[in-house]
């Protein structure tokens, strides 16, 4: 009985022909509009926005090339064994090899060279992005909170830990605060150095704005450096990508890439909306001074 | 005396009160009775964390709240991962070990029966408790099954569902601890004459590295859910963000975490090694060669916890990429062993091959994902993600739900005397593999456009809705394809002849198919003489054992 | 026997090398400012240390004892001929001791002591009854 079935049901032509439906079915579904073509281009990947996101998608569009290569290789050899060996006859008794050493030592060492290229790129390329330039051009302390985001615009650090120069009057910290029914955005100037702190006052968050093709995670105790150089005008989504409580799929924030001068008026217009504090805002103790809380309470209130 | 033709019978023996059935099974001490226990408990565990996903995917499918709300959802999605992991496929491992295992070494039981039959409830109870958090108030647990704190802390989910995961998985985990340790003792000292350890069949080996490392693994584990919850109850400081504690926890969990995905793969790389060879008409290829790599799995995969927490910027990247990278070698040269052994062989696709093939395509793209993920550069993007989702489902559905049904449709007969459908069978394989990956394959898409995992709802503008709505589709046709099987195990059992050979697909190698179907209550009447890997087979085909034996001994005369 | 010592004593010798590199790479890395990582450091040296503890026994022994009759390529079944142990036939303790951890286990998560006591109570008896399950009554020696 099952030899009947073997033959009609289960043949390679058969999986290959679903699994090509599939494909097409996916095509076809998901509609032929020109963001579409382009994101098919990127394959899914969304467009890079900063100098990092360049090199991991050249890494990434590569590394897809490389493992598609060993993955159509093995899948190959699965298709053709079934094919090629399957049971012709009742009483079909193969020769019993249990081993061939040179074969098996090859496709051992193969793998391992392979390991070893990907691996050497990999170190390369996280070094770099890794890499923290000891000044940058602008720091933005962001600070995640259940559940929703703030953005710092602090100016510039001095040795001893205090901020001066830009952005806000005599220094001061200009800041965007979020909360459950205000999505806030974070604006950037393009072409410089923006350095990232970040800080979380209660659970583990984590700062993703996917456009940037990176993320960082947001933890309590701890506060995360990166940099980024941001080189493509535009707006981006951001979102918190580490489960933080009940409303984690609403932490979301906007990113806007603009020009150093649309970049200034903006501070400007914060600091024209009264956004502005003497320290970055890192929650818990300064929860009493955001914006729309009218207490009268000092700004250093205590802990 | 006339002696009439007997009628293949339809059931196994004179059917007993069931007050008498239930006592047997409540006191049993046969590794087999309790390998069911095992494995009827997993499946139905599986089908109610397929429930919850379902509610998921139906959420998902779109924008906005319309099925749950997003706190129920975190509920769902905690415990849809601890099920699957923790309350399906881990005990799933002590079924087919407890059921198989002691029938290939040819032991008339366990080391220790009694410890066996305590595990099994140790399971059962621990994983009850684990979920009765949904009969609270409060609801289950809802901080992901990773517990992240201070997310998984007293004051950010103070409920007692999180005390009842936290105490229940302690105690399951308990239970996990002492089957190792009676399936380590089992394979060192109660393995019949002649069976030396490499003669073992290699799911018996990758039981023998997989119960190792559950001994590694599960102390850390259980160690660290006592400290959390000494932090939620007593008020402990022992994870405070303060000094560092949200790290600590990410190391102490995925010590355990990593591990735990390998001691979920292992031992269904180990079934389906045995069923290739039964299929090809061919012993295993590159038998030592699958021992070493399935140690090198084994170790490897405890020093690589940390590439889980690449993003936390805490971690030292370049140990845990190379290490990560380098599993892809050992688990490369099984493929190769894989395909070897089908290569020059004797290939049918009978209903448990067929699975076989399933499992080998999907863990495939499974691994090569992992690759991506291995390497932090690539994984700062989709960590997190959807991507990560599609990976693990991936890879541990690949491998654990097509092995488990493969495993199912080649060990009934051993199990219960009956063969399961071959037609209902590859229905069964169909609608599971198209649900699959109509589910899985698109979420790759979905996280590297930019959906981020645990994500209750997304907007409009999104652009992730004809995506969703397809996963969702595909995880319903996913959960359809179970009706086959359960009809087919509920036909089987009414209607099915009896076997009435030791082993009915005619070319079994291990030494469970030099026995009845079902075996007797201490395994063997009488064991063959055991000269190689595959004594069942020498037994039933002592030509083609005399066959490679004259050949090796002519090899031999040449040599001298 | 020498086979699974073996077979321990390269997983130990596999984090034996391991868990140095492992703090290396940590103090030395760049990645944790110095600091080597404690968490993972003990961790894998008491993966060491589990390792070792099952290489030795089972090398002590292995060295000790005649090669039984499974570690014998030639061996016939006849080997092995005679007792291989007690097998119990059944037994309702297993069952008795998990539901009393079950419910200790249960009174510590809904912070209920008076169950975490009665557990404890009922599960020493269980436990006792376990263990001495067949050292007493017909059992007795």
């Amino acid at each position: 009985m099952s030899a009947r079935l073997t033959k009609r049901v289960g043949t390679p032509l058969l999986r290959w022909g679903i699994g090509l439906t599939l494909v097409a079915g996916v095509l076809l579904l998901s509609g032929c509009s020109a963001e579409a073509t382009e994101e098919w281009k990127r394959l899914a990947m969304p467009e890079p926005g900063t100098k990092e996101a360049g090199q991991i998608f050249y890494f990434w569009r590569w590394s897809w090339v490389a493992l598609l290569l060993v993955g159509v290789f093995v899948w190959g050899l699965m298709g053709w064994v079934a094919v090629r060996y399957r049971r012709r006859s009742e009483d079909e008794t193969p020769v019993q090899t249990r081993y061939n050493l040179p074969l098996e030592i090859l496709y051992t060492v193969a793998p391992v060279i392979i390991v070893i290229v990907f691996f050497a790129n990999t170190v390369g390329l996280q070094h770099d992005l890794k890499e923290l330039d000891p000044d940058p051009d602008h720091t933005i302390v962001v600070t995640a909170q259940q559940w929703s985001w703030t953005f710092n615009y602090p100016g510039n650090r001095e040795a001893d830990g205090s901020w001066s120069g830009e952005p806000g009057t005599d220094g001061k910290n200009v800041y965007e605060a979020g909360d459950a029914s205000y999505i806030p955005t974070l604006v950037l100037p393009v072409g410089q150095t923006i350095q990232f702190e970040l800080h979380s006052p209660d659970v583990i968050h984590s700062f993703w704005v996917t456009g940037f093709l990176y993320k960082e995670d947001v933890i309590p105790g701890r506060v995360n450096v990166f940099q980024v150089t941001p080189d493509r005008i535009g707006t981006y989504q951001g979102k918190c990508a580490e489960l933080c409580g009940a409303y984690h799929s609403r932490m979301l924030f906007n990113v806007e890439v603009v020009s150093q001068d649309d970049y200034e008026a903006y501070l400007q217009q914060q600091i024209a909306k009264g956004k502005v504090s003497e320290e970055p805002l890192l929650g818990n103790q300064h929860a009493t001074t955001q914006a729309g809380l009218e207490n009268g309470e000092s700004e250093e209130a205590d802990q | 005396m006339t002696a009439t033709a007997a009628q293949p019978s339809t059931v196994g023996k004179a059917r007993r009160p069931l007050g008498k059935e239930l006592v047997r099974i409540l006191t049993t001490t046969d590794h087999k009775l309790i390998g069911k226990l095992y494995l009827t408990t997993s499946v139905l565990w599986f089908m109610a964390g397929g429930i919850m996903a379902l509610l998921m995917r139906s959420e998902l499918a779109f924008p906005g709240n319309q099925i749950v709300s997003d706190e129920v959802y975190n509920q769902l999605f905690t415990m849809h991962g601890t099920i699957m992991l923790l309350l399906f496929a881990t005990p799933l491992f002590f079924g087919f070990a407890n059921a198989i295992m002691p029938l290939q070494i040819g032991a008339p039981d366990v080391a220790f029966p009694r410890l066996n039959m305590l595990s099994y409830w140790l399971y059962l109870f621990g994983g009850l408790i684990t979920a009765s958090g949904f009969l609270t108030p409060g609801g289950a647990a809802s901080f992901g099954w990773f517990a992240y704190v201070p997310l998984s802390d007293g004051v950010a989910s103070p409920g007692v569902g999180g005390d009842l995961w936290v105490m229940g998985l302690w105690m399951a985990g308990l239970g996990t601890i002492l089957g190792a340790v009676n399936f380590v003792t089992t394979i060192i000292c109660m393995r019949a004459p002649g069976m030396t350890m490499f003669r073992m069949p290699i799911f018996t080996w990758n039981t023998l590295v997989t119960s190792l490392l559950v001994l590694i693994i599960f102390p850390i584990l259980a160690a660290a859910l006592l400290a959390l919850e000494a932090d939620r109850q007593f008020g402990a400081h022992v994870f405070d963000p303060s000094h560092g504690g949200p790290i600590l926890w990410q190391h102490l969990f995925w010590f355990f975490g990593h591990p735990e995905v390998y001691v979920i793969a292992l031992p269904f790389f180990g079934i389906v090694t045995e069923v290739i060879p039964v299929f090809s008409r061919k012993p295993i290829f590159g038998y030592i060669g699958l021992v070493g790599a399935t140690l090198l799995i084994g170790m490897l995969s405890v020093a690589v916890w940390a590439h889980h927490m690449f993003v936390t910027g805490a971690v030292d990247l370049d140990f845990f990429s190379g290490m990560s990278l380098l599993i892809a070698v050992p688990t490369g040269v099984k493929f190769f062993n894989w395909i070897g052994t089908m290569w020059g062989g004797s290939v049918s696709m009978d209903t448990p091959l067929l699975w076989t093939f399933g499992f080998l395509t999907t863990f495939l793209f499974g691994g090569l994902t992992g690759v991506i993920l291995a390497s932090p550069p690539l994984d700062f993007h989709v960590s997190d993600s959807y991507f990560v989702v599609a990976h693990f489902h991936y890879t541990v559905f690949g491998t654990v739900v097509f092995a488990m049904f493969s495993g199912f449709y080649f060990w009934w007969p051993k199990f219960t005397g009956k063969m399961l459908d071959e037609r209902l069978g590859k229905i069964h394989f169909w609608l599971t593999f198209v649900g699959f990956h109509t589910t899985f394959l698109i979420q790759h898409w979905l996280g590297v456009e930019g959906m981020p995992r645990r994500y209750a709802d997304y907007l409009p503008s999104d652009g992730f809705t004809t995506l969703n709505q397809i996963s969702t589709i595909g995880a319903f046709v996913l959960a359809a394809a179970m009706l086959p099987f359960l009809y087919n195990v509920y036909k089987t059992a009414r209607s099915a002849p009896m076997v009435d050979s030791d082993d009915p697909w005619g070319w079994g190698r291990s030494l469970e198919w030099a026995t009845s179907c079902p075996p007797p209550r201490h395994n063997f009447h009488s064991l063959p003489r055991i000269r190689s890997e595959s004594p069942a087979f020498d037994l039933h085909h002592p030509e083609i054992a005399a066959m490679e034996l004259d050949e090796d001994s002519q090899l031999k005369e040449v040599e001298r | 026997m020498k086979a699974e010592a073996w077979v321990f004593g390269a997983t130990t010798a596999f984090f034996l090398l391991v868990s140095p590199i492992y703090w290396i790479a940590t103090a030395y890395g760049g990645y944790l400012d110095g600091k080597g990582d404690w968490t993972g450091f003990t961790a894998l040296a008491m993966t060491t240390l589990l390792c070792l503890m099952i290489t030795v026994y089972l090398g002590f022994h292995a060295r000790k004892m005649d090669a039984r009759p499974e570690d014998s390529k030639d061996a016939e079944i006849a080997d092995g001929a005679g007792e291989l142990g007690f097998f119990p036939p059944y037994s309702w303790w297993p069952l008795w001791c998990s539901m009393c951890l079950g419910v200790m286990v249960f009174g510590v998560a809904v912070h209920a002591w008076w169950l975490f006591i009665i557990g404890a109570g009922f599960g020493v008896v269980a436990l006792s009854g376990f263990v001495f399950e067949y050292y007493r009554g017909e059992h007795a020696h």
